[in-house]
C-alpha cells in the first residue's frame, strides 16, 4: 500500500478547475517529483494534500485513511508537513523561533523543542549563525533552509516541498538538494519543481502535470529517455543533449 | 518645577489608561487585521460591571474586581464568537462594521439599564494619596501606573518568552502558515480577544474612579487610545504604550498651560501633526519591515 495515494482529485478555485482528475501514488521511503509548467496545478496538488485547498471530488488516502476535507491543523498532526511556495518564514520571529514552531503539531515540552531545534542546525549549518536573526533579515537561500528545517521539526512521515529552488542562485540550489538527499534517508518526500534537472536528480519517480492532469509518470530515466516529452515538459533537456 | 512634576505624574497616570486600551487595539489588529471599534466599550462594560457588584450589590471591592475581570474574559469569548468568528473569512470591511455595530449595541444596552446619568465608583484605596516632597501622588493614579507597569512586563514576558506567545505572533503574521504548522488559528484568535477584553476592562475599572462611569467613557478613551496607536506606530506593541503615555502627558500639560476646555483637542492636534509629518508613527519603521 502506498503511503500517499491520490485518486481522481479535482480542485476548483471558483469557476476555474485547477486539478481535473489527478491520480498519483507515493511509496514509503521514496522521493517523488511532480514536474510541470507554471499553472499546471503542482502547488494546488500540494495544497489539497495539506488541507489548504478543499477537493471538489476524488480522494486523498494517507496511510490507508482518507484525509480529503480535513483541515491543515489536523493533517499536519497525522504527519504530513508542507513547506509551501515562497518559504513563508515568519518575518517578525527569529530563525530559532521559526524552527521551534515547526513542532506545533506534536505535544512535547518547550525545553525539548528547543533542544531539537538546536540539533536541526547540524543538518543546516549555514543558518546556525543566524539563530537569533529575525526572519525578514534573511536571504532567499537562508529562508529556504529555515522553511525546510521548520517543516522537518514536525517529524513528518511525508514532507511536501514546493519549489525549493525557486529564485535561488545555482550554488544555493545545490546545497538545498544536498539536504533533500539527506532527508530522504528518514522521510518520504513529494517534491514540486520547475527545475526538472534538479527535481529528477533526487527522485525515485516522477510525474508530469499539464493543465491539471497527469500526462506522464515514470522513473527519472524513462522520463529523460522520452525525447519528445523531455523537450515539451522538462524544458532545456532536449536542447542540452540534442 | 513642582508643577511640572505634578503634571507629569498625572499625565503618565491617564496615559497609562490610554496605553492599556491601545495595547488591546494593537493585539486584535495584529491577530485579525481589523481595528476593533468596540474596544472602548470593553472598558465601559467593565466599569459598569464594577458598579453592579461593588456599588449596587455592595460586595467587597476586590471580589467585584475579580468578578468583573472574569466577566470580561467571558465577554471576550462572546465578542469573538458573535462579532468576529462568523465573518472571519470575509474582507476586513464587514468585520469593522460589525465592531461598530457591537459598540452601538453595547452602549445603548447599558443606557437602557442605567439611564444617561453617570455612576460613581470609589477608588481601590481609602487613602486619597500621599505627599512625596513637592508632588502629591493620588492613590488611584499610583495604582493605575503600578498595574500598567506590571502588565507591560507581563506582556513582554508572554509574547517574547513563551511558546504560546510565539504562536500568537506567528498567527498574527501569517495565519495560513501557522495552520500548516498545526497551530490552531481559531484558538489563538480566541486568546487574543480574551486578553484584549481583559486589558480594556482593567483600563476601564482603573480609570472609573478618576472619571465618571458613563456610557460615553468608552468612546472617549478609545478615541485617545486610537490616536495613541497612530502616534506610536500602528500595529506596534511598544508604540501603543509609548504613544499612550505621550498622549496622556501632552494633554495634561496642554490643559494646564494653554487651555482646559481644549484638553481633548491637544491629543488630536498631536495626532494630526503625526499624520502630516510622520504618518508611520514613532516606531513606524519596524512595522514597515514586518510587511
Amino acid at each position: 500500500m502506498p503511503l500517499l495515494e491520490i485518486r481522481n482529485l479535482v480542485v476548483r478555485y471558483g469557476e476555474i478547475e485547477a486539478l481535473r482528475g489527478v491520480t498519483i501514488a507515493v511509496e514509503q521511503g521514496q522521493v517523488v517529483t511532480l514536474l510541470g509548467a507554471n499553472g499546471a496545478g503542482k502547488s494546488t496538488t500540494l495544497r489539497a494534500i495539506s488541507g489548504l485547498a478543499k477537493p471538489a471530488s476524488g480522494d486523498i488516502m494517507f496511510d490507508g485513511h482518507s484525509i480529503a476535507g480535513l483541515g491543515p491543523e489536523a493533517i499536519v498532526r497525522l504527519g504530513i508537513s508542507h513547506v509551501p511556495e515562497g518559504r513563508r518564514v515568519f518575518p517578525g520571529l527569529t530563525v530559532k523561533e521559526n524552527i521551534m514552531l515547526g513542532a506545533s503539531n506534536r505535544k512535547v515540552p518547550a525545553s525539548q523543542i528547543s533542544r531539537e531545534a538546536d540539533a536541526m542546525f547540524d543538518l543546516f549549518p549555514d543558518i546556525r549563525a543566524f539563530s537569533n536573526a529575525l526572519g525578514w533579515t534573511l536571504s532567499g537561500g537562508q529562508l529556504q533552509m529555515v522553511a525546510v528545517a521548520r517543516g522537518l521539526m514536525a517529524k513528518p512521515r511525508l514532507l511536501l516541498l514546493d519549489e525549493p529552488s525557486l529564485g535561488l542562485a545555482p550554488v544555493i540550489v545545490q546545497a538545498v538538494f544536498r539536504i533533500i538527499s539527506q532527508i530522504r534517508k528518514d522521510t518520504t518526500v513529494l517534491l514540486v519543481e520547475q527545475n526538472a534537472r534538479m527535481g529528477l536528480s533526487v527522485a525515485d519517480h516522477g510525474f508530469v502535470l499539464e493543465t491539471g492532469r497527469i500526462v506522464l509518470g515514470g522513473k527519472p530515466d524513462e522520463l529523460w529517455g522520452n525525447e519528445a516529452i523531455a523537450a515539451a515538459y522538462l524544458g532545456g533537456h532536449a536542447k542540452t543533449h540534442a | 518645577m513642582d508643577l511640572v512634576l505634578q503634571l507629569l505624574f498625572t499625565g503618565i497616570g491617564i496615559g497609562a489608561v490610554y496605553a492599556l486600551v491601545a495595547l488591546g487595539f494593537v493585539l486584535i489588529f495584529r491577530a485579525t487585521n481589523v481595528v476593533n471599534f468596540a474596544q472602548g466599550e470593553f472598558s465601559m462594560v467593565a466599569a459598569y460591571l464594577m458598579v453592579v457588584f461593588s456599588v449596587d450589590l455592595g460586595w467587597p471591592y476586590w471580589l467585584s474586581f475579580l468578578i468583573a475581570l472574569a466577566g470580561m474574559a467571558l465577554f471576550g469569548v462572546i465578542f469573538n464568537l458573535g462579532v468576529y468568528y462568523p465573518l472571519r473569512h470575509r474582507t476586513y470591511l464587514p468585520v469593522i462594521i460589525a465592531t461598530i455595530g457591537a459598540s452601538i449595541l453595547l452602549s445603548n444596552s447599558v443606557l437602557a439599564i442605567y439611564g444617561p446619568q453617570p455612576q460613581v465608583l470609589q477608588g481601590w484605596f481609602d487613602t486619597p494619596g500621599i505627599q512625596l516632597g513637592p508632588v502629591y501622588l493620588d492613590s488611584q493614579y499610583l495604582l493605575i501606573i503600578g498595574v500598567t507597569i506590571l502588565l507591560v512586563l507581563f506582556n513582554f514576558w508572554f509574547f517574547e518568552k513563551t511558546l504560546l506567545g510565539k504562536k500568537l505572533q506567528a498567527t498574527s503574521q501569517d495565519k495560513e502558515m501557522a495552520s500548516l504548522l498545526g497551530i490552531s488559528v481559531s484558538t489563538m484568535i480566541m486568546i487574543t480577544f480574551i486578553y484584549s477584553a481583559v486589558l480594556g476592562g482593567l483600563a476601564g475599572i482603573l480609570v472609573a474612579p478618576v472619571l465618571f462611569v458613563s456610557i460615553q467613557m468608552g468612546s472617549t478613551i478609545a478615541l485617545k487610545a486610537f490616536a495613541a496607536t497612530i502616534i506610536g506606530g500602528f500595529g506596534d506593541v511598544a508604540g501603543a504604550i509609548v504613544g499612550g503615555l505621550a498622549l496622556g502627558v501632552i494633554e495634561t500639560f496642554g490643559a494646564a498651560y494653554i487651555s482646559v476646555p481644549y484638553k481633548d483637542g491637544f491629543a488630536f492636534l498631536v495626532l494630526i501633526a503625526f499624520l502630516v509629518f510622520r504618518p508611520q508613527g514613532i516606531f513606524g519603521e519596524r512595522v514597515a519591515e514586518k510587511a
